[in-house]
């Protein structure tokens, strides 16, 4: 008797879940405020480096023009600097690092403060499982901080590919590389994950908001460090002289090939004199030929893909983590 | 609508280091256990008082049932099902009437209509709210502890639930709100044959308003049954200690004051008129076994697992 009737009140109650709108909409209201921070931060980057490019930039190519004419010396370094590529720069450094902020979001606000002050137990009895909060509270911030890292990286890289002479920076330049690609998006999506499994482990706003930002700041400077082996590299040997790396290219090392095998630490450009002596210094040293380790520009792509693919599957192995860690201590 | 409410077999939660009910101040005992071999039947339609003293594992049952936590051993079984399948028709308020301090009242009411839109029932939320006096504006931060304890009940009794389950949910409210919300919450119980259960310290609070009696005291169920029922069972003696023989009877409690021997006890059959026995009061009974650990437990555990 119990069991038919439990069965029967089972299915009314599992009938009429709550609408993702609901859930969506109580997650947006909770985090109002955080979410007009992100979209005036993204707004404001934008709004900068938008009025940098279209006021600024062309007055500082004109002028270092004009250096260029008068041919004086270090035009890059006195005239195009201070009005455009070094404010530029600070877009490019904040932009880059906003994971960090969205780590300490997910770690304190999001997540570590409701566990903190018991409001998870508020939400969790309302017709919301621990399940479903946690989906909704991972969705909507995913979407928030997907949608503004795009906008980033798309007025970024409208911003330098033109100027990027005047920028005067290179696409393999850890912070220009993060903000022009895909890997952005895959750092605050795992800095959002990575935060939430920090305060699931931590249940507390302030430690989890640490802890979050303490490992989702390595995890960056530790791929930005082994970014080159990411890829594999182009090696070109020569000879006869020095080989010169394609324009653009990410010079990884040259040097000199001693007996066919690289060795960088050879120092042949010590070697002078006449060309029979200079031939001698060479032949002392075993000199055989030169060779050059690079990433050609086209390589950004795939650079890019693998980064954000071992980001992306950290943030997954979280998440996966996050959820396994809620289940294990909830009904 | 099943007859049983809530009802818990060999239900045991024991606490690491860290994960629990951090604020309850009821789960502050390290890892040790906070409830232990909990076995009992709540039937549909009641209001159940649950008793005991601080620490005595009132609020992790409560969390339990509202699927709050994962028991370590045994099961709870809520409206006929798991607690986690009955979310949404258990309403629950924790004792620290947990809310965002960040929301208005009314922003706070709107959230309860977006998670439970099936079963919102707004009216009776802005009826309860404004009783108190509250500005809608007004942020939750702002409130005191009284007023917050009338929100978080408005949020669980709109949800319409068929179980409620209150963790001291009195504690902070002035004599008159108390009177007051205990009114809307007979009322809702009446009407809509809302299973209440809520867990108090003070015993007088509940008397008038339950019908049912769960006594916990560290971590285990030492009462559980009918308030009638446990009155009747239990008597309270006097007699002339050399002539008395307890012996047959279980005894809760017995005290010797001269030659005058008082006990409370569980009659194994009838007693000597000459004992002069009479039914105990509730806060006599609670005090009773509260003060003696030792008592044998009366709760119907046999009974109970021929029921599942």
């Amino acid at each position: 008797m119990t069991a038919v009737v439990a069965t029967g009140t089972q299915d009314r109650g599992a009938a009429r879940p709550v609408s993702r709108w609901g859930t969506t909409r109580t997650v947006l209201r909770l985090h109002r405020a955080a979410l007009l921070v992100w979209g005036a931060a993204v707004l404001g980057l934008t709004g900068w480096l938008v009025w940098l490019t279209e006021v600024t930039a062309d007055e500082a190519r004109a002028q270092q023009e004009a250096c260029d004419r008068a041919t004086q010396d270090w035009c890059d370094l006195t005239v195009g600097t201070a009005g455009y590529s070094e404010p530029v720069g600070w877009i490019c450094l904040l932009t880059a690092h906003a994971f960090l902020a969205v780590a300490a979001f997910a770690g304190g606000a999001l997540i570590g403060r409701e566990l903190e002050n018991g409001t998870v137990h508020l939400a969790w009895t309302q017709g919301v499982s621990p399940a479903r909060w946690l989906t909704a509270k991972l969705a909507v911030p995913a979407l928030g901080v997907t949608l503004g890292a795009t906008v980033l990286v798309l007025v970024f890289r409208w911003a330098w590919g033109p100027n990027r002479d005047l920028i005067g920076t290179e696409w393999w330049e850890g912070d220009v590389f993060v903000t022009r690609g895909p890997v952005m998006i895959a750092y605050v999506l795992c800095a959002l994950a990575v935060g939430a499994l920090t305060a699931l482990l931590l249940r507390r706003a302030l430690p989890a908001l640490g802890v979050s930002v303490a490992v989702t700041w390595p995890l960056g400077s530790v791929l930005a460090r082994h970014r080159d082996s990411l890829w594999p590299t182009v090696t070109r040997t020569s000879g006869s002289g020095e080989v010169a790396e394609p324009r653009r290219a990410w010079l990884l090392e040259n040097g000199a090939l001693v007996h066919g095998r690289p060795a960088p630490d050879v120092t042949y450009w010590q070697c002078e004199g006449t060309p029979a002596a200079l031939q001698r210094c060479l032949d002392d040293l075993g000199v055989t030929g030169y060779y050059a380790t690079y990433h050609p520009e086209s390589h950004f792509w795939p650079l890019q893909l693998v980064e954000a693919g071992i980001v992306l599957a950290v943030a997954a192995l979280a998440t996966a983590a996050a959820f396994r860690v809620l289940r294990q201590r909830t009904a | 609508m099943t007859d049983t409410a809530m009802a818990a077999t060999a239900l045991g939660k024991r606490f690491g280091r860290r994960w629990g009910l951090p604020r309850s101040g009821e789960a502050g005992t390290g890892g040790g256990w906070a409830l232990r071999d909990c076995t009992f039947r709540l039937p549909a339609g009641r209001v159940c008082a649950v008793v005991g003293p601080n620490g005595a594992g009132k609020s992790t049952l409560l969390a339990l049932a509202a699927g709050l936590l994962a028991p370590s051993e045994g099961r709870v079984t809520v409206l006929g099902t798991d607690p986690a399948s009955a979310r949404a028709r258990v309403g629950y308020v924790a004792q620290d009437k947990p809310l965002y301090p960040q929301l208005t009242v009314a922003e706070t009411l709107l959230v309860g209509a977006d998670l439970n839109p099936a079963r919102w029932n707004a009216e009776a939320a802005e009826r309860i709210v404004s009783a108190g006096d509250l500005n809608p504006k007004a942020r939750i931060r702002t409130l005191s502890g009284g007023q917050r304890t009338r929100v978080a009940l408005a949020l669980a009794l709109a949800k319409q639930p068929e179980l409620l389950l209150l963790d001291e949910p009195m504690a902070d409210l002035d004599p008159l709100a108390r009177h007051e919300l205990m009114g809307t919450l007979m009322s809702q119980a009446a009407q809509h044959g809302t299973t209440i259960v809520m867990s108090s310290h003070v015993v007088a609070e509940l008397e008038d308003s339950c019908d049912h009696l769960l006594l916990v005291g560290g971590g285990r169920v030492r009462l559980a049954g009918e308030i009638d029922d446990l009155l009747a069972a239990h008597a309270r003696v006097s007699a002339l200690s050399e002539a008395a023989d307890l012996e047959p009877h279980t005894v809760v409690e017995s005290r010797v004051t001269g030659r005058q021997l008082t006990a409370l006890l569980r009659p194994a059959g009838r007693l000597p008129d000459d004992w002069r026995p009479t039914r105990p009061s509730l806060e006599e009974l609670v005090l009773a076994y509260l003060r003696n650990p030792q008592a044998a437990p009366l709760t119907p555990a046999t009974s109970e697992e021929s029921a599942v």
